[in-house]
């Protein structure tokens, strides 16, 4: 059930309020003359609600960066009479994510997942409890080649602050033309800030009528791109070890990295102490790493557990399909594409389930 | 003692060298940690006892090499700094013209005068250390670099693709621009500078792998409508790959 409406002004109004205790984050439209469409689309801090495009596509990257930046600092460290201190680094800034995709609302509840489990990560949990999420369903598939229908994920019913459904455009009545949006809240903050705020308003008859057929018209929009169901997809991986396809979609992996650095789920990380020159203070900072990296998997004594690309194809393959879903219950891949998008020797994740679904 | 350090140059323009001035406001700190004795584009040669040479440029004349010789021998660390010092640099365009061919265009009828070689990477001549590519170098790594040699650490290059590099930096990526970018073969550690500023990359800081070689060799052909001839051109620029083939 819809718990408020706002009109695509008022919201963009309400968040520019928002703006006043937050930094706000969120899509932003960057022309490229180049591309088709000549548009693309960044998370990015604005100054404004009206710097914002919500009807936006799809971001290139996913919001995981305000939350697990590629790079930041864990704590400076410094030698004082002879002992070292080290003195944490905590981002506790306020910050509004707005715009949030069902797809990334499920990857920022495993992010969330991981990073409470065994010792908390503090440093992720600053961030994150500061960080007020404003998600958008989407009617219709954001872009051709996504997979989110098929991983469950195209939907999201938890893991955001406020849902927003963009609702049939009204009539001159009824917002004067403008999308409106359906409010859910998914946490008391989110409640708050729907009940609090004027320009949020209770749901006429035909809000409530437009909302119930939501569900079913959006179904029928997103089509199928896997072959099989994500259910089965672990049993599948468990028969696909020793598949020829690992070799032979390798050979043409780069090994750069990039489906794993535009992954929203991928949360590997690596640490370096950064020393300034005179040895006695300096930084610990953590970076974005990658399994598909040649040097992911090397230990003590420079052996490297995964050397060729084809078990690091296949360690993330199992990894995205299988064991982080029998691990934790979530979704390791959430059918975003962007791997798919950002492969330029054209590996498609969906295209490795299918071929291994076919051989099966 | 603070351990000597000697900078020289070869035939380059010398940019590797002046991008260790550039480090303007770590200058004091460098030189709070080590001696310099030797810096063509700095200073008064004062000693040849060198624990760490830095070298920049390509071998391009027989006196390149002499000097390379006597560098080595004076040395007890050697480091190739740059493109041209690691690869040979856009000095190697000159080598497939032929000698007879670009002695002549360049020097005119005086170019007995002027005995030059085909352009190779001083690792062609000499042992080499350690080297830090990059066109310029990065100075942000040489100042890692002098930090590891310092505290006695292990320097490493990085042993990833540009696109690392690029991916964190959230750019577009080029290729979807249409634009067929060097990243996924070229070693990273300059921040994707070139990029960034919206330009392809040219592989100026060597090839990252044999395996992404390959790679590039499979996918430009299979996925992309690349002439060969164009991805070898843009590999040449720097000296990266010098076989007319790919693997």
């Amino acid at each position: 059930m819809l718990d408020r409406v706002v009109t695509q002004s008022g919201l963009l109004e309400l968040i520019e309020e928002l703006g006043h205790t937050h930094q706000l984050i969120g899509p932003v439209a960057r022309p490229v003359p180049e591309c088709d469409p000549p548009v693309r689309h960044f998370y990015q801090r604005v100054k404004h609600a009206g710097q914002l495009d919500l009807s936006f596509s799809y971001c290139t990257y996913s919001p995981k960066e305000f939350l697990f930046p590629p790079s930041e600092t864990l704590f400076n460290f410094e030698k004082v009479d002879g002992r070292f201190t080290a003195t944490p680094v905590l981002d506790e800034q306020r910050r509004a994510l707005v715009g949030v995709h069902p797809c990334d609302v499920h990857a920022i509840e495993l992010l969330d997942h991981v990073f409470a489990k065994d010792h908390a990560d503090e440093h992720y949990a600053a961030r994150r409890s500061h960080t007020f999420i404003i998600a958008i369903d989407c009617p219709t598939p954001c872009t051709s080649g996504v997979f989110c229908a098929d991983m469950k994920t195209n939907t999201a019913t938890q893991g955001y602050d406020v849902m927003l459904y963009p609702l049939a455009t009204g009539d001159g009545a009824n917002g004067n033309g403008q999308t409106r949006y359906g409010a859910v809240f998914g946490t008391e903050a989110g409640r708050e800030w729907l009940y609090y705020n004027r320009r949020f308003t209770s749901p006429s008859a035909e809000d409530e009528r437009s909302f119930k057929a939501y569900p079913q018209t959006k179904a029928a929009a997103f089509t199928r791109e896997l072959n099989t169901t994500v259910d089965k997809l672990p049993a599948l991986l468990d028969r696909s070890y020793d598949s020829l396809l690992w070799e032979a979609t390798a050979r043409r992996c780069y090994s750069c990295g990039s489906c794993n650095l535009v992954c929203p789920t991928c949360y590997c990380f690596d640490m370096h102490d950064h020393n300034e020159l005179s040895e006695t203070c300096g930084q610990r900072r953590r970076e974005w790493d990658g399994c598909q990296l040649p040097e992911f998997a090397v230990v003590a004594g420079d052996h490297n557990f995964r050397p060729k690309a084809a078990q690091r194809l296949r360690h993330r393959t199992y990894r995205k399909a299988k064991w982080v879903k029998e691990q934790s219950g979530l979704a390791g891949c959430v059918g975003c594409a962007r791997c798919d998008r950002a492969c330029t020797a054209k590996i498609s994740s969906v295209e490795v389930y299918n071929q291994l679904a076919e051989e099966a | 003692m603070k351990p000597k350090v000697a900078i020289f140059s070869l035939t380059s323009c010398e940019g590797c060298s002046l991008a260790i001035l550039e480090l303007e406001d770590r200058l004091l700190d460098i030189l709070g940690a080590v001696e310099i004795v030797n810096f063509r584009e700095g200073m008064t040669p004062r000693s040849w006892d060198i624990d760490l040479g830095f070298v920049d440029g390509a071998v391009s004349t027989p006196e390149d090499e002499k000097e390379l010789l006597t560098i080595r021998e004076h040395c007890k660390v050697l480091v190739a700094i740059g493109a041209c010092a690691c690869l040979g640099g856009i000095n190697t365009l000159k080598n497939p013209q032929g000698k007879d061919s670009y002695a002549p265009y360049v020097y005119g009828d005086q170019a007995k005068w002027f005995p030059t070689t085909d352009a190779k990477p001083i690792s062609a001549v000499v042992d080499v250390d350690y080297q830090l590519p990059g066109c310029p170098m990065v100075k942000e790594e040489f100042l890692r670099f002098v930090q590891c040699i310092l505290a006695g650490r292990t320097f490493r290059l990085p042993e990833t693709a540009v696109c690392v590099e690029c991916k964190k930096n959230g750019n577009l990526c080029l290729y979807e621009k249409g634009v067929v970018c060097l990243g996924p073969i070229t070693r990273a550690g300059c921040e994707a500078i070139c990029p960034t500023y919206g330009s392809k990359c040219e592989a100026c800081r060597g090839i990252v792998s044999e395996d992404a070689l390959k790679a590039a060799n499979i996918n430009l052909q299979e996925q992309y409508d690349v002439s060969l001839e164009d991805v070898l051109a843009d590999l040449r620029l720097f000296g990266a790959h010098q076989d007319t083939t790919l693997p």
